[in-house]
This record gives structure tokens, sequence and C-alpha cells, in this order.
């Protein structure tokens, strides 16, 4: 490009100043929404990838074979001895396993509960972390070693030279003095591994669940030199699991349970058991909304760009009288072309700089923006101001300039592309006001969804409840007793309840599989509850009674498993054994034969778990003192101060022990938490879509507006009045947006509608969203031509005569 | 049935205030075929505009048929335009994207109170030749085609007055001939006709002819029959 060309770029920019901006801000709005969620895209794939070597690591998965089971499906998770096993089976594999334990550090008395994970000594031959200080493989040989995150050495003692020195580490309730050997770096937010210490795994766990297959206590990574060697490890498992789960499933025991592998890059997108595929395809959805944002700039660029460049004919003529040839005026308009996008590009960044903190903030993310290097923004952003300006500047370097400068010349009008483009430019707006209606329903269903999530019933009063999760590192029973008989005494206090399963989870998950005569097998949740469970949580009872100490036969603390008991029952599981009416039930049996389990009782459903899992069949049964297990406490009045009064009473009692609760809005919040943030995020791409494809449609407008203003000034002098223009002009813009919604609905519906399936309890997809996004668009479409067929309309008809 | 009084048009752009028209007065019958003359911007147009309000004046007073036009809001001229005039313009001005038949059918598309539409295009077309391109677009036809293509949209309405823009300036020489018999036709049977043009010739055809020099009428005179 040469100064001239150079200048005729600044003047077209200047001259035409509103579309200038609009040309350019649409295209860097499109650019910025790309680069956004291209950034949380490359985030929610890249977890793990900072490891080095992390493409010969595997994580072992359990996969609970056996169909519709409350854990059907494959899990993160492996019984403990899993590894030793495998090393005796597998000679020469290397593994480690990594087990998350309840621990605090005591300084000067006080508990402070951290994210310690117990590792095999050789953790290090499959993570290769990076050290700050100190050495990590070989390290935790020595059981009465630490190592510690850079941010855990510079919280206590100031700097990360922390090896050598000593902490007090209390592990599942043993405390120890822990000597640092060594200091990582901390773990990147892209991953899961989620640890801030590392310490020994003992050699010689005694626990029955250790060995237990179908018991999921620790993750267990293994490395190979590569695919085929994994893939060889894997086709061996199954004759593994009929030897080592010979005695638990019996024989072909690999026919109900088994194990596989999965790359540990793949871990924090692959869902576990029944849950659904959400996340991966709230990745996916994310970055097709962001492609298909730029995808409709770009249109809209290459559309105005195009359509105004046709208003440049008699330019390109005279510059060929003028004696530029072709190869002149095509590098021109290609060098406008990608000029224009490049300076779009660069206010797309800094627009991306200005919204991240906005977009991380609403996100709960933490996406930077890097320019240069392998994962820098600046390379792939050039290529593509190349791309769209070569798009752009096609059509005017290689057709404009085509055109015979004399009969360019003498004709009266501009060639500009006649019924096939404005035919074309119709169909383009109606293309992007589709996407753009189809973004509108998606963002209302989906935040109809979250806000559902957040008030439906789930069969118990959600507010009010205060959950103190680590009642379960209690270190006995009196003490469990007193930190009860605190809580129990504060005044906002109304019932307090132990129950080994709270709302949001407590980790602790009993399934029950019970045969009924001539029936499959019934798989059902069993649930431990202590004194005033029912009533703390607001059950509503529905046949029978509750579970009490008022009924001797009720308590199963000193019964063995295969001993009778009374249970209650839920609405799920009366259903699953055949009942209509609760009333019915009472006094019957859970399945036939041994365990004897008798009905006493029938309460409806109450969702603890995710609203994208199905609430299980589940029993209730009673313990007059559970051993573990959170504690519950329903309150009356402001959350804040019963957590205070909570956290007070515990110190008073337990003050070795960290104090973690939270109330019961806030544990529900977590699992919907990753909806909410995809809906607002989907809101943000949506938005901005819609902006996109308002800047288009105006821009669009007004170019037609301005070709027709001779069309307008021959019908004013027919007689036609403002009115008849304004709506001649608006119902042409109307009915692409008509035309869009038709295309809308369908994509929409069957899009939502596979999204409202990953949920158990969705909302209907009411026609309200489909005519609400459509009268939406329509009113935007509009209001954005209406201003300029007004002005349109109320020129003067000689005025717009002599106009050509 | 026309009378203009005092007429001026003054333009204003930023700095230059440029005067069209500079005191017209002017009287138009019933039947008449007025040629209006003069050099390059001495405000034919823009009286003729005038005439036909898409253009108002600046001061002075229009009546039509006794009607102040001048002082109607801009709705009313509208309707005004649509009943009782009839532009033809020197470069055409008919739609692209229209056929024939329904750039035609445009000079009564503004009109609520007429029926039977469809015969009055068709009669249109048929007196002025032009039916059988009535399917064609404008840019298949040639300029003498178009034109009266044109007159026949003016004329669909049945005008009161129709005004006609230098009808023939962008025609050759047996085609502007042909426009200016159509056009002495329609004043035969009865159209009042105002025509701007720079052929002597053709001003000769009509039946009154005024010159114009610098916004003002220096002459007017009526054929010798």
């Amino acid at each position: 490009m040469n100064g001239f060309a150079l200048l005729s770029l600044y003047r077209s920019l200047t001259r035409h100043r509103v579309y200038a901006a609009l040309n350019v801000g649409g295209l860097a709005i499109g650019i910025a929404t790309i680069i956004v969620l291209g950034l949380y895209v490359r985030f929610e794939t890249g977890f793990e990838r900072w490891l080095p070597g992390h493409d010969k690591v595997y994580l072992v998965q359990t996969n609970v074979r056996a169909p519709d089971q409350p854990f059907s499906g494959r899990h993160h998770w492996t019984m403990g001895g899993l590894l030793e096993q495998l090393r005796e089976d597998f000679p020469g594999i290397v593994g480690t396993r990594i087990e998350p334990v309840s621990a605090s550090v005591m300084e000067n008395g006080v508990a402070a509960s951290e994210k310690l994970k117990r590792v095999d000594p050789s953790f290090f031959d499959i993570f290769a972390l990076p050290m700050v200080a100190g050495t990590g493989r070989g390290a935790l040989a020595d059981p009465a070693n630490l190592l510690v995150s850079r941010s855990i050495a510079e919280r206590y003692f100031g700097t990360a030279e922390a090896v050598g020195q000593s902490m007090t580490v209390s592990i599942e309730g043993e405390t120890r003095l822990l000597r640092i050997a060594g200091v990582f770096e901390d773990l990147p937010p892209s991953s899961e591994l989620d640890f801030t210490m590392l310490s020994r795994l003992p050699d010689d766990v005694d626990s029955p669940w250790w060995r237990n297959w179908g018991s999921t206590s620790v993750q267990t990574f293994l490395r190979f030199a590569g695919p085929e060697d994994a893939a060889r490890f894997e086709s061996g498992t199954d004759a593994f699991v009929d030897k080592r789960a010979l005695s638990a499933y019996g024989e072909q025991a690999s026919k109900q349970i088994g194990i596989n592998l999965l790359p540990i890059a793949d871990m924090h997108l692959t869902p576990q058991g029944r849950e659904p595929d959400s996340r991966r395809q709230t990745v996916t959805t994310l970055g097709i909304v962001g492609a298909l944002t730029l995808l409709i700039a770009i249109v809209n660029y290459v559309n105005l760009a195009t359509a105004r460049a046709a208003l440049r004919a008699r330019e390109v003529a005279m510059r060929k009288v003028m004696g530029a040839d072709r190869g002149a005026l095509i590098r021109q308009f290609l060098g406008e072309a990608i000029g224009t996008a490049a300076l779009a590009g660069l206010v797309g960044l800094a627009l991306v700089e200005l919204a991240l903190p906005f977009v991380n903030a609403a996100g709960g993310l933490t996406l930077t923006l890097t320019y240069f290097g392998a994962q820098g923004v600046i390379l792939p952003l050039a290529l593509l101001a190349l791309v769209i300006g070569v798009v752009a500047g096609a059509y005017p370097a290689f057709m404009l300039s085509r055109f015979p400068a004399a009969s360019v010349l003498a004709s009266a009008k501009a060639p500009g592309g006649g019924q096939a483009g404005t035919r074309l430019r119709q169909a383009l707006v109606a293309a992007q006001f589709a996407l753009a209606i189809a973004f509108m329903i998606g963002t209302g269903v989906l935040f109809a969804q979250v806000q559902h999530l957040r008030s439906a019933d789930i069969g118990f009063d959600r507010e009010g409840l205060l959950l103190i999760r680590s009642m379960s590192w209690a270190e006995d029973e009196a003490q469990r007793r007193a930190i009860v008989a605190r809580m129990a005494a504060i005044p906002s206090v109304r019932s307090v309840a132990l129950s080994d399963s709270v709302p949001g989870g407590s980790g602790t998950n009993n399934v029950d599989t019970f045969k009924k005569d001539g029936s499959p097998p019934l798989s059902m949740r069993r649930v431990a509850i202590g004194p005033e469970f029912f009533e703390t949580y607001g059950a509503r009872l529905l046949a029978g009674r509750f579970l009490g100490d008022e009924f001797a036969s009720d308590d199963v603390t000193d019964r063995e498993f295969e001993e009778p008991r009374n249970v209650v029952i839920n609405t799920l599981l009366l259903r699953a054994l055949g009942y209509k009416d609760p009333a019915e039930a009472i006094g019957q049996q859970v399945g036939r034969g041994a365990p004897p389990r008798t009905i006493v009782g029938v309460v409806n459903d109450m969702r603890f778990l995710s609203p994208r899992e199905p609430i299980d069949p589940t029993y209730y049964t009673y313990y007059r003192d559970p051993r573990y297990g959170p504690l519950t406490l329903r309150f009356t009045g402001d959350p804040k101060a019963t957590t205070d009064a909570a956290r007070e009473a515990w110190i008073s009692v337990a003050g070795e022990l960290p104090f973690e609760a939270q109330t019961g809005v806030e544990s529900l919040r977590e699992q919907y938490a990753e909806d909410e943030r995809a809906a607002r995020l989907f809101a943000i791409g949506a938005g901005l879509a819609v902006l996109i494809g308002m800047v288009g449609l105006w821009g669009l407008a007004s170019f037609n507006t301005a070709r027709r203003v001779r069309e307008i000034g021959i019908r004013k002098a027919l007689g036609a009045t403002r009115g008849d223009i304004v709506r001649l002009l608006v119902r042409q813009f109307l009915q692409p947006v008509v035309l869009a919604n038709l295309i809308a609905w369908p994509l929409a519906w069957a899009a939502m509608r596979r999204w409202l399936a990953g949920f158990d309890d969705p909302i209907a997809l009411s026609p309200l969203y489909f005519l609400g996004a459509g009268l939406l668009a329509a009113l935007i479409a509009g209001l954005t031509v209406l201003g300029q067929s007004l002005r349109a309309a109320r020129a003067t008809p000689a005025w717009a005569l002599r106009h050509d | 049935m026309i009378e203009l009084q005092a007429i001026e048009r003054r333009y204003r752009s930023d700095e230059v205030e440029t005067t069209a028209l500079a005191g017209i007065d002017l009287a138009i019958a019933e039947g008449e075929f007025v040629a209006i003359m003069g050099p390059s911007g001495c405000g034919k147009s823009t009286l003729l505009n005038t005439l036909g309000t898409i253009d108002r004046p600046t001061s002075g007073q229009y009546l039509f048929g006794g009607r102040d036009l001048a002082q109607l809001p801009e709705s009313d001229l509208a309707q005004f335009r649509a009943a009782s005039l009839g532009f033809v313009f020197q470069s055409f001005n008919l739609i692209d994207e229209l056929t024939i038949e329904e750039n035609v059918a445009l000079g009564l598309a503004y009109r609520k109170d007429v029926s039977d539409r469809k015969a009055r295009v068709a009669a249109a077309m048929d007196r002025i030749g032009i039916a059988h391109r009535a399917r064609h677009f404008p840019h298949q036809l040639s300029g003498g085609q178009q034109q009266r293509a044109a007159i026949a949209r003016a004329i669909v309405g049945d005008p009161k007055l129709i005004l006609a823009d230098e009808p023939t300036g962008n025609l050759d020489t047996a085609n502007g001939e042909q426009v200016m018999n159509i056009l002495t036709t329609l004043n035969d049977s009865g159209s009042t006709i105002v025509m701007v043009t720079h052929s002597p010739s053709h001003a000769d055809m009509a039946k009154r002819r005024i010159d114009m020099l610098d916004g003002r009428i220096v002459a007017s005179a009526m054929r010798a029959l």
C-alpha cells in the first residue's frame, strides 16, 4: 500500500465516521468475544497439560458395569489397595495413589484446615512437580517428611525457603510433627489435583474398606511409555478383576465391575458415574457461541464493506481513467480491507483487556491474555485479520476493478449488485438474526432453569440450615456429644441432627441392593440418621411415623447389618416397591427375606445431591447416637449470627479441630454454580451477538436507505406520505427477522430440549421463550431501522430526486 | 386553476444563500400546455418542483383550485400529489426493482379512492403504447420506452396537472418527437401540462412559452395559432 492508498483508507474511515465506527466496532466486538470465549475454552480443555509428561499419565477409573444403580458408570476413584494388587499382577508398573484426608495445621493452639493429600513415595515418578526448594523425588520415602506448596511456605514461614522447618499437622485426627523436605510451585488453576501439602501414604492401612472392591477412597494414577502400552494394560484388566474381585463379586466379576484408563488431561471434562456430560457440553456450547458470534461479525463486516464498495464504482472508474491498472486497484482495495480488519483486531484486543476482569468475576474464572509466544494471541489474530480482510476486500478488488470505466462514468446510477446482491444481503441478515434469536431463547431458558434450581421444591426447607461438616472429624463420642449439646444451646437454633448425608453431599454414599422374588434386584441409598433428623429438615410424613428413641426397636446402633430394622422410606422407593398409596407400605418389608427391613414410615423425596442427578430410592435407618457424619442446625434469623455463635461454641469444645460450616443454601449453590456460570457466559456471548446483529442491521439499513433515496423521492412525488415510506422501509427489514424466527425456533428448541434433559427436574420449554425472543428481535430490528426510515421519509422529494 | 403569487425560494447552505426563485407571479388556466425555458440555474426546475409541491417556497402563495397549498401540512400535500398531479422526469425515475406494469401501478399506489386499478393501469399503458412491455424491467427498455412508461405512470391517476421536467432531455430526436406527440395528444384531450425544456422546437409545440432568467419570469408568450 503506498502513501496515497493509506490516505484513501484514512479518508474512507474518517469521512463516514459513524459507518466506520460501526463496522470496525462490530468486528472488534466479534473478535473480542471469540478471544474471551476462546480463552475460556482453552482453560477448560487445558487441565493438567502443564504437567511435564502429562500425555503418559492415566487415571484409573472404577467402572460399575451394573446398569441403573446409583453408582453405575465410571468413577475417578478406586479402592485404596488397588495399586498394590496391580503391582503384584503387572510387575514393573509405575503408579501412585492420591488420598484426600482431613488435615489441619496447628499454630498457637488453633487448627487451620489445609488441603493435604497422602501419596505414595513413587508420586514424583508420575507427577514431576516443579520444585521451588528442596527435592520432591525420594523425599516421601520418609514418613516424617512433608512437602508444601510455595504459598503454604510463604504463609507459615514468610518465605519459600522453608526446607528444614517443622509443622505440627493433624491428619485424620492424629497429630504429628513433620519436617518440610521440599517446597513445590503452587498448582495452576487449570488443575484438578487440588492440594497444597503432600505426605506419605502409610504402607499398612488396616481397614477392610481399603481392599473392598467397589469402594472408592483414593485416586490411582499410572504411567505408561505410550498409548500402546496403556491399551495393552487395559486389555488385561478384566482378567485381573475376575481374579481379584472373585470373593466380592463371584465368578466373572468383570461383568459387574471393571477398571479403565483415562488420560489425565481428559479428567477435568469427563463426567463420573451417572453425571451428565454437562461440563464438556458447556465448553463446546460456549466455543460454538464464540465462533458464531465472530461469524456474524465477519458476515456483517463483509456485507457492509462490499455494499459500500459498490458505491465506489465511480471512484474506481475515475482511478482507471487516471491510469491505475487492475493490479494497483486490487492492491488498494485488499490493503484497505486488511488494514481495517487489523484495526478492528486491535480494538478487539483492547476490549478483551477491558472486559476480562468482568468476565472473570461473572464466571468465577482466572483468564489472562497472553500476547506473544506459543499461547500468544497476536499471531492467530493477525491471520484472522488477513483472512477477513481478503474476504471483505475480494469483491471490490476483483469485481469493481473489472467494470469498464466508460460505461460506469456514463451511467446515471451506480452498479450496486442489483437484485441478487439485495437478496444475498437479506439472507445474511436473516441468518444472523436467526442466530441472535436462538441465542436469546437459549439465554432465557438457561436463566429460567437456573432460577428454577434455586427456588424449586427440593423436599425440604433450604433456608435456615447450617451444615457443620467438620463434625466428621470429632475425636470421640464425648466430644461429639459436647458439640451437639453446645450447638443445641445456641438461642437461634431450633433443632440439631446428625446424619451421614446432607445437602450438597457428605462424602458418604451407601447403597444396598435387595433382591425381590421374581423381579430384578433393587438398589437404593441407605442414609443413617440421628434424632430429630426429619424434624430438622422439615420432611413431610406421608404415612406411618418418623424414627425415634421412643420406639426402642428403631435404634440400630448395636445391631448387625443382617439383623431386622425399622426403616423410613421415600416415595421413590415406595413406588419402586410397587405401592401406590403410602399407607399400604406401612408394616411391609423392603425386599423379601434377609435382611429384614420393616417400613414404619414414608416421607417425601428430598434432593440432597445435584439437580442433574436423579433422586435415588432411599431408606433411612436410625442411630440414637451416630458416630460420623456432619451436623445440621435448623436456625431462625441471620445466618451469619448463627454461624458465628456455632464457631464460638465449636472452639470452646473442639478448638484443636478446624471449624467448617456452610449454610444449606451455600452448599446447594455449589451444585449449580457451574450451570449459573455457563448461563452468565452464554448471556454475555448472546448479548454481544445481538449487539453485533444490531450494528450490522443498522449499517445495512442505512446503506439500503441511502440507495433507495431516489425511489423514496419518486414515491413521495407520487403522493406517498411519511408513514407510507417508514412502513415500506421497516417492513423490508422485518421480513428477514420473521424468516429468522422460523429458522431459529426449531434450532433453539432442539438444543434447549437436549440441555434440559441433563436435569432431573427440568422446566417446561414454554412457547413464551420463543415468542418473547422473536418479538424482542423484531422490536430491536424495528427500532434499529426506524430512525433512518424516519429521516429518509422526512427529506423533501425534490432533494431526493436530485440525489443520485 | 393555478395561481402563484410572489413565490420566493432561497437555499441556504453553510455560508451561501442562493435565490432560486425571486418573486414569481404566474397563473395557469385549465387545459393549458406551458413550456418553461431558460438557461441552466435560472430556476426552471425549482419552479416546476414548487408547482409539484415536492419543494416548498420560502414565501409567497400557491393557490391550486382556490386552495392555498403553501400552508398545507406535508401529509395533505402527499394526498394532493397522489390525487391531482402526474410527474415526468428527464431521467425517467422508474424504480429498477419493479416491472413496467408495477411502476405504472405505483401512480395509483397512494390513492385510496381508486377502484379497478388493474384496468386503469392497462388502459394507461395502452394509451401510451407500452403495454407490450408490461412484464419487462426498466433496464430492458430503451430510453424512449422508459420515458413512455414514466408518462403512463403520470397519467394513470387522471391528474389535473402533468409536470414534465425536460422529458426529452435524455432522448434522441426520434424518441423525443414521439414523447412530445404523446404530450400534445394528452393536452388535446384536456390535460393541463407544465413542461421544462431546453429545446426551442419542443417549446414551440406548447400553447404558451415562459422564459426565465435568474429566478424571474422575463417573458411569457402565447403560441400563435
